[in-house]
């Protein structure tokens, strides 16, 4: 009964904030929004008896929260104080449509799956986790590794980039040469030195 | 009462409530510890008035911070506003659950208390920001910009170092880790040199995250006033501070127990030990701020990518060959 609960509460804390991260019109709401759902995902793990995945859910997607928090704010115009996101609401028939058929899609895949056991059995423990990354997914590991110095890679030569246009722009002989400071008001001087 | 004990939710349910106690009561004396040692490095006596010494004067401090005026910015973003203090509390608290206090005696003997603890710590970034932005002041949001610069960057190092007990004792269970080191070595000794290193570094990057001097960019109050608690008043400028202080307490904390030996030590009781080694670690933080200068951003970065990284990098893959041949 209590186990129902509590699931009842950690899916309502996984859901509403979901829904917001939707609906919300603030983008550092959305940001805070998207942690909660996160956030309860984690606990979700951990009443899975899964609580390396649970602190791992953490500690990956705190760096990337905070992330979209920096592009919150850099990257959208600031009026008034609120961040804005455009609402784009052409889109809307055909986004609801979407999101139906992934639903229905998940849904008939979750009804129609017969094979799982009903809880689980016995918890994974970290050390079997380890040893299936290294062995029997080794693979897919490896594949993820060099996704992922590729992304690096990418964004080392977009910023680069960057940098070059910035750096010919901001040569010495662009930068206008800064007007002398105007000489100290001798009244002043004087004053201070009687 | 035993009977009351046997239900997992009241017991733990207690455990928390005994957890914030002791926490909350020793932030306040370290406080005042704080500010005593600041007073003598400068010459000064710090608090002298309140009780013998000045001890009392960490409870007139709370009595004034619960009657002062609240106020909220009329521009500031409400609802974050008022969130992100004890957001900061909960998630600065929340990483004392695993710590064990002396064998046998923690909150909650986790699998994974090494992450749990990371998790936390590296979450506490999140309200911080969220106090700096939601002041609408461009010297709290100018604060938590760099929190969350200073976040991402120190998090790896940090982590890669921490990973090194994790190496060497096969277990991310902050228990195991301690009585590894109560029956073989203390890990800031081994593997030789490669343990000290991995703690320098380790303490290094926790000094970044708990925003102490001479890494307290986000704060830096003669640029930034007070950074993100700018527009904090009353209690909830309280949270936020005695969330930092908790946050370097548990630091120090998991610092003793990840390379110090926790509990571990010869002639007095284990809860001595762990207490005189977080204290002491803790002296040393104070130490450390009172003596050194605030560094740049730029440079905490350049330290950070240029060095912490590749040398943690290093250490760790030294160690995993160390204990493959050696140990």
């Amino acid at each position: 009964m209590l186990e129902k609960v509590s699931f009842g509460v950690v899916a309502f804390a996984l859901l509403w904030p979901g829904f917001k991260v939707v609906t919300a019109r603030n983008l550092v709401h959305t940001v805070f929004w998207l942690g909660l759902t996160l956030a309860s995902t984690a606990v979700l793990f951990i009443m899975l008896q899964a609580p390396f995945l649970a602190a791992i859910q953490l500690i990956l997607y705190t760096g990337g929260l905070l992330t979209l928090m920096l592009f919150g704010v850099m990257l959208t115009a600031r009026d008034q104080g609120l961040l804005t996101v455009p609402n784009a609401s052409h889109r809307r028939a055909f986004g609801g449509l979407l999101a139906v058929a992934a639903f229905a899609m998940l849904a008939m895949a979750i009804t129609q799956t017969t094979t799982l056991p009903a809880s689980p059995t016995a918890p994974i423990t970290t050390q079997q986790l380890g040893a299936l990354v290294f062995t029997e997914q080794a693979l897919a590991f490896e594949v993820l590794a060099v996704l992922l110095l590729a992304v690096t890679l990418g964004a080392i030569v977009f910023a680069r980039r960057g940098d070059a246009g910035s750096a010919t722009e901001n040569t010495a002989n662009s930068i206008p040469a800064r007007k002398p400071l105007p000489a100290p008001n001798a009244a002043v001087s004087q004053a201070k030195g009687a | 009462m035993a009977d009351l004990l046997a239900n997992p939710w009241l017991r733990g349910l207690l455990q928390g409530a005994l957890l914030i106690t002791v926490m909350m009561t020793a932030v306040a004396w370290i406080s005042w510890f704080e500010r005593k040692f600041a007073g003598r490095v400068q010459s000064r006596l710090g608090p002298t008035m309140v009780g013998p010494s000045g001890l009392l004067q960490p409870l007139a401090d709370a009595l004034k911070m619960f009657q002062k005026q609240e106020l909220i910015p009329s521009a500031a973003d409400s609802l974050l506003f008022r969130l992100a203090p004890p957001l900061a509390l909960f998630l600065a608290l929340g990483g004392a659950a695993v710590l064990p206090i002396t064998q046998g005696m923690l909150a909650s003997d986790l699998d994974v208390g090494v992450l749990y603890v990371l998790a936390f710590s590296g979450l506490l970034a999140f309200p911080i920001w969220m106090a700096g932005w939601s002041s609408s002041n461009k010297y709290a949001l100018l604060g938590g910009m760099r929190m969350v610069a200073q976040g991402i960057s120190y998090e790896i190092p940090m982590v890669l170092a921490a990973l090194v007990p994790v190496v060497v004792t096969g277990s991310l269970s902050l228990s195991d880790i301690v009585t590894y080191q109560a029956t073989h070595h203390w890990l800031v000794l081994w593997p030789p040199g490669l343990g000290l290193i991995a703690f320098i570094i380790f303490f290094t990057m926790a000094l970044a995250e708990g925003n102490r001097i001479p890494f307290d960019i986000p704060e830096a109050e003669s640029e930034l006033v007070a950074g993100p608690a700018t527009e904090y008043t009353a209690i909830r400028f309280g949270l936020i501070a005695s969330a930092e202080y908790v946050h370097s307490l548990i630091t120090c904390a998991f610092a003793s127990t990840l390379f110090l030996g926790g509990w571990d030590g010869p002639f007095l009781p284990p809860l001595c030990w762990i207490l005189i080694k977080t204290v002491g670690l803790f002296v040393l933080i104070t130490w450390l701020r009172w003596s050194l200068l605030r560094v740049r951003s730029d440079q905490l970065m350049a330290l950070c990518w240029k060095y912490l990284v590749p040398l943690s990098l290093g250490i760790l893959l030294l160690t995993g060959a160390f204990i493959q041949w050696v140990g």
